[in-house]
């Protein structure tokens, strides 16, 4: 049969798995960011790999089809969704009428042969234009949705490829997507998305599929730990599928170059407390009740019980012993099982993290630039090898540019308004006058939601008159767990230019680790520090106090300074401080 | 145009068969059953016209063989309706589902009247009529009509619910073509056309011609035409010149725009028998030429979707030299004389059974779901369809390019062995 190629990727041929092209396409339209990223992958990183470098690891982009944009294209025009999908009706409308519409017909074969010939589990992902065309992160904004692909019959599993192809479509037009778009000042109108249909990468044990690792790896580190240097990069680890990382929830975290560096927990007690004990997997089992616009419909959060029933927790686990007050590497023994992944990164069974340092130094030399990949691991739960890395995404970081000099005895002057040795970015601003911050003293961890709402109002206000400002709240900002921090989305708080992570005692959760939210700050240069409560370096909550209030509600404030601020932060000594310098001493 | 000639339809359809036994060396049994309808039903349908006057109209039925399945074909009304002509299309129907791998015979049935003459109420009483000379001899797992010339949805209706109260109970799936608020199918409207595209598509991918390099000529602008160029035009392809007839000056017009039609400019101007207006077509900038254009258009691909006998021994010659595939969308559209013509110039023909099996394919798919009265959303069929049909024509070249057969003989020989294996099956022959 004859195939068309277009960019060097070859038209689907009606086989998915066991035709010689894993990356394929339907359509002639445009691949789009995620996917150009997965074929640089495909095509220049991972032949740059040498074939025996790491034995019994198979690294590979798993297999995929792309549905090229002008199938989302046809699609729209042949609905007619464009009133529709510009207007203020909410998600679930948008969505609803996107599962209504038809598919263009030219494409339905490829997707029902393509269907018929696949049993396991499928990934439909976003890979919009926008997000190849501009060095903005869009992790997060459009939809993704994971579905179990293994009904018996072909036309259910048809169609709920369908509506997974049809709800990503229609996340393209969703409130956050919207604003997101704006607020890189980006025309909604001109965003037309690719779909992404990829094997997931996992294995199935009962009625989960979940890969037993996987991994968000950047080759500078915006948190080097102690001792450890931007430049060494970081990797974050999570049990089962990788939502849990790019949502903000618990994962480990390490500078790939020291994998067996001590813990940063206090004591045994806290790290039981503070590594993952959750797993996302898709659910393979009973069907749920169909809900085929909420995003997380076949997949199931589960407890580390489950992961040890299902014996993948082997070489990810070590296991607390209470009388020696240790943690052993494996689950041998029994006893409280802690996330700590030593088994794999400190005996070397399976080598990940030479394989994980490999990918990250070829992707940067291919782009040019920092990078952060995606990857998910399965390997023999037993024996460790042999195992699979399937390489899902990679994209460029906005490394911080340019020396900002901020010393410990800048830390320590009188007229510092917070300060911190934990800092996100690099800069120097000296126009902000307008500060919003979470009033400490009517803060309770059972309010965030009602603390991003009224963010959200003060966020819209200050866009409007173009005037950006610093901003201080407690917790994780950007968590999707509103026990851990503000559950805000980057359009809720994209006006502010500085962004400062402070704790309480009934919020101390440690600094966030949403990739897809601090990439937000990179890319925009918003600069961040995180102030702890107890720590050498606090807050001036009087000062903010005296400031002239320029709006005010139940959780928030807004406060308007008479001079600006000056704003430095030095992400090499990782340093920074804001200070409310009087005009007459410049 | 071409004039019509009189010719025997199923003396043709015979010497299709025979031609076809010969290659692949049929026994004697299995030609003497298959040259001939199995069953013929032949009856008088007396009317109380709305004058006052009792009308006999001549009905038929023709089952040619159901050894695959029940049977399946269209109800014509038609003033010179033969028993010829159908028993020819009823054998063509045998083909058409075999060659397409439904689990169908082939089936086709007429009355002799001109609804043109005939009120909506006379109509009806011919539908009622019709069923009930018929209702012991059709029905979901007997035999299946459909509309077919002049012949609709509404006659469709007309006909199951007269069944229905003949067999006391609710058999959607003993007639098709239904509307979809009742018992239809999605993608019924498009079905033809698109498979015909999915056909094409397959071919130019043999040939290694890319959709975004092919143009098209159509006789016809109907349902078949249409849907047809609008697929085509979806996967890259242009079309240039489309004819039809004007009912008012009782010849055919061609209508050619070089950088390619726009269909939907076409299709608001023109009439629900697919007469495109001339006058309003050249205000709109469209060249207007004898209707025979259409043939000797610069084309890749030729399609003849309007009737019967349009490509001869006579006009094959004036094809284009740049014509490449002729996709048949009608029944019957190129004489064997104009076959071997075109097999001489090297123009790859899908035959009419294969390439427009498309409707009959969708016929099948409403009767699946009409007997389970469970509906498949518009993505489902479409997405079958494409497949079956892709799969028909992926096995009729396959079978071509093995045993060096031209398309057309190819499709018999695949359609013809899987009735004959039928038949043998149940102990027939």
């Amino acid at each position: 049969m004859t195939t068309t190629s277009l960019q060097g990727v070859p038209q689907f041929g009606r086989r998915f798995f066991g035709a010689d092209d894993t990356f394929t396409r339907i359509g002639t339209g445009a691949l789009g960011g995620k996917a150009e990223g997965l074929l640089r992958v495909h095509r220049d990183i991972l032949p740059a790999l040498d074939a025996g470098e790491f034995p019994g690891i198979e690294v590979a982009v798993p297999t995929l089809t792309v549905l090229a944009t002008d199938c989302f294209e046809a699609f729209m025009r042949l609905n007619d969704l464009d009133p529709l999908a510009f207007s203020e009706e909410p998600d679930g409308r948008i969505a609803h009428a996107f599962q209504r519409a038809e598919l263009p017909p030219e494409i339905l074969g490829d997707l029902r042969a393509l269907i018929a010939r696949v049993h396991t589990p499928l990934a439909v992902r976003s890979s919009s234009r926008l997000e190849d065309a501009l060095d903005h992160p869009f992790a997060g904004v459009y939809g993704t949705k994971m579905i179990p692909n293994n009904a018996v019959d072909t036309d259910t599993r048809f169609s709920r490829m369908v509506e997974a192809v049809k709800f990503v479509y229609a996340s393209t037009f969703f409130q956050k997507a919207r604003r997101y778009l704006t607020s890189i000042g980006q025309d909604p109108r001109a965003e037309t998305m690719a779909v992404i249909l990829q094997e997931v990468v996992g294995i199935r044990t009962g009625d989960r599929f979940f890969p037993d690792i996987s991994g968000v790896a950047r080759s500078y580190s915006h948190y080097p730990a102690p001792g450890s240097r931007p430049e060494e990069g970081v990797v974050n680890l999570a049990l089962g599928l990788g939502k849990t990382i790019v949502d903000g929830g618990v994962s480990w975290v390490f500078t790939p170059t020291r994998p067996a560096a001590p813990p940063p927990f206090n004591g045994f007690g806290d790290m039981l407390k503070k590594t993952q004990n959750r797993f996302w997997a898709i659910h393979m089992g009973q069907p749920p009740l169909p809900d085929p616009i909420r995003e997380t419909e076949y997949l199931v959060e589960c407890g580390l019980d489950r992961a040890e029933a299902d014996e993948a927790l082997a070489f990810v686990a070590s296991t607390y012993d209470p009388s020696s007050d240790r943690l052993r590497p494996g689950i041998a023994a029994s006893g409280p099982r802690v996330l700590d992944f030593a088994p794999l990164l400190t005996t070397g069974v399976v080598p990940l993290t030479p394989v994980v340092l490999r990918l990250l130094e070829i992707s940067e030399r291919h782009l040019g630039a920092p990078v952060e990949i995606e990857f998910a691991l399965t390997l023999d739960r037993r024996r460790g090898l042999p195992a699979r890395l399937g390489f899902l995404q990679v994209r460029p970081m906005r490394a911080a540019e340019g020396r900002v000099a901020v010393t410990q005895e800048d830390l320590g002057r009188k007229d510092v308004l917070l300060a911190s040795e934990s800092v996100l970015g690099n800069g120097h601003l000296e126009s902000i006058r307008d500060v919003v911050f979470v009033k400490p003293d009517a803060f309770e961890a059972r309010h965030t939601r009602r603390c991003a709402h009224d963010l959200e109002g003060l966020n819209r206000a200050l866009a409007a008159a173009g005037r950006p400002y610093i901003l201080i709240g407690f917790g994780r900002w950007g968590s999707s767990d509103p026990w851990l921090g503000i559950p805000v989305d980057w359009s809720q708080i994209h006006q502010a230019r500085v962004i400062v992570e402070a704790t309480l005692p009934g919020m101390n959760p440690d600094p966030s680790q949403g990739s897809h939210f601090f990439h937000n700050l990179i890319s925009f240069r918003t600069l961040y520090l995180s102030v702890r409560h107890g720590g050498e370096y606090t807050i001036d909550w009087a000062w903010l106090d005296s400031q002239e209030t320029a709006a005010e509600t139940e959780f928030v404030k807004h406060v308007r300074t008479r001079w600006p601020l000056t704003v430095k932060v030095d992400s090499q000594s990782g340093r920074g401080v804001v200070r409310h310098e009087e005009q007459e001493v410049r | 145009m071409q004039e019509n000639r009189p010719y025997n339809p199923f003396e043709m359809a015979r010497s299709q068969f025979d031609r076809t036994a010969d290659l692949i060396d049929l026994e004697p049994s299995a030609r003497e059953l298959l040259r001939n309808p199995l069953r013929e039903y032949h009856f008088s349908i007396p009317v109380h016209m709305d004058d006052g006057s009792v009308k006999v109209f001549r009905g038929y039925r023709v089952q040619h063989n159901d050894a695959r399945g029940p049977g399946k074909g269209g109800i014509r009304f038609h003033p010179q309706e033969t028993i010829d002509t159908v028993r020819a299309l009823s054998m063509w129907m045998t083909w058409k589902c075999a060659v397409v791998d439904v689990p169908l015979g082939g089936s086709k049935g007429g009355v002799v009247c001109d609804p043109h003459d005939l009120s909506l109420r006379e109509q009806e009483s011919i539908c009622r009529g019709w069923v009930r000379q018929l209702a012991r001899d059709i029905g979901p797992v007997q035999d299946v009509p459909a509309p077919d010339i002049m012949t609709n949805d509404q006659h469709m209706l007309w006909m199951l619910d007269e069944y229905e109260t003949l067999h006391g109970g609710r058999y959607p799936g003993g007639f098709t073509g239904k509307p979809v608020a009742l018992n239809g199918s999605l993608g019924r409207t498009q079905a033809t056309g698109y498979g015909l595209v999915y056909s094409l598509r397959e071919a130019l991918k043999e040939l290694k011609i890319h959709p975004e390099e092919t143009t098209a000529s159509v006789q016809g602008f109907g349902n078949v035409a249409q849907y047809a160029i609008e697929l085509l035009s979806r996967i890259g392809g242009r079309t240039l010149c489309v004819s039809c007839w004007d009912q008012e000056d009782h010849t055919a017009y061609a209508f050619r725009r070089p950088s390619g039609i726009d269909l939907e400019e076409l299709r608001s101007i023109t009439d629900r028998f697919g007469g495109i207006d001339k006058g309003k077509a050249m205000d709109l900038g469209y060249e207007v030429l004898p209707g025979d254009a259409w043939l000797k258009e610069k084309a890749t691909v030729l399609i003849p979707s309007a009737l019967e006998n349009q490509i001869t021994g006579d006009n094959a010659g004036q094809i284009h030299d740049q014509v490449r595939i002729i996709a048949e969308g009608a029944n019957g559209p190129t004489t064997p004389e104009a076959d071997q013509v075109l097999q001489e110039r090297g123009i790859f023909v899908i035959p009419d059974f294969l390439a427009n099996a498309g409707g009959v394919t969708c016929s099948y798919f409403e009767q699946v779901q009409s007997n389970m009265n469970y509906y498949w959303p518009m993505d489902e069929v479409l997405a079958k369809l494409d497949l079956k049909m892709t799969a028909a024509y992926i096995a009729v070249s396959d079978l071509a390019r093995r045993s060096d057969l031209f398309m057309r003989d190819a499709a018999y020989v695949l359609s013809v062995n899987r009735v004959v294996a039928a038949c043998k099956d149940r102990g027939w022959i």
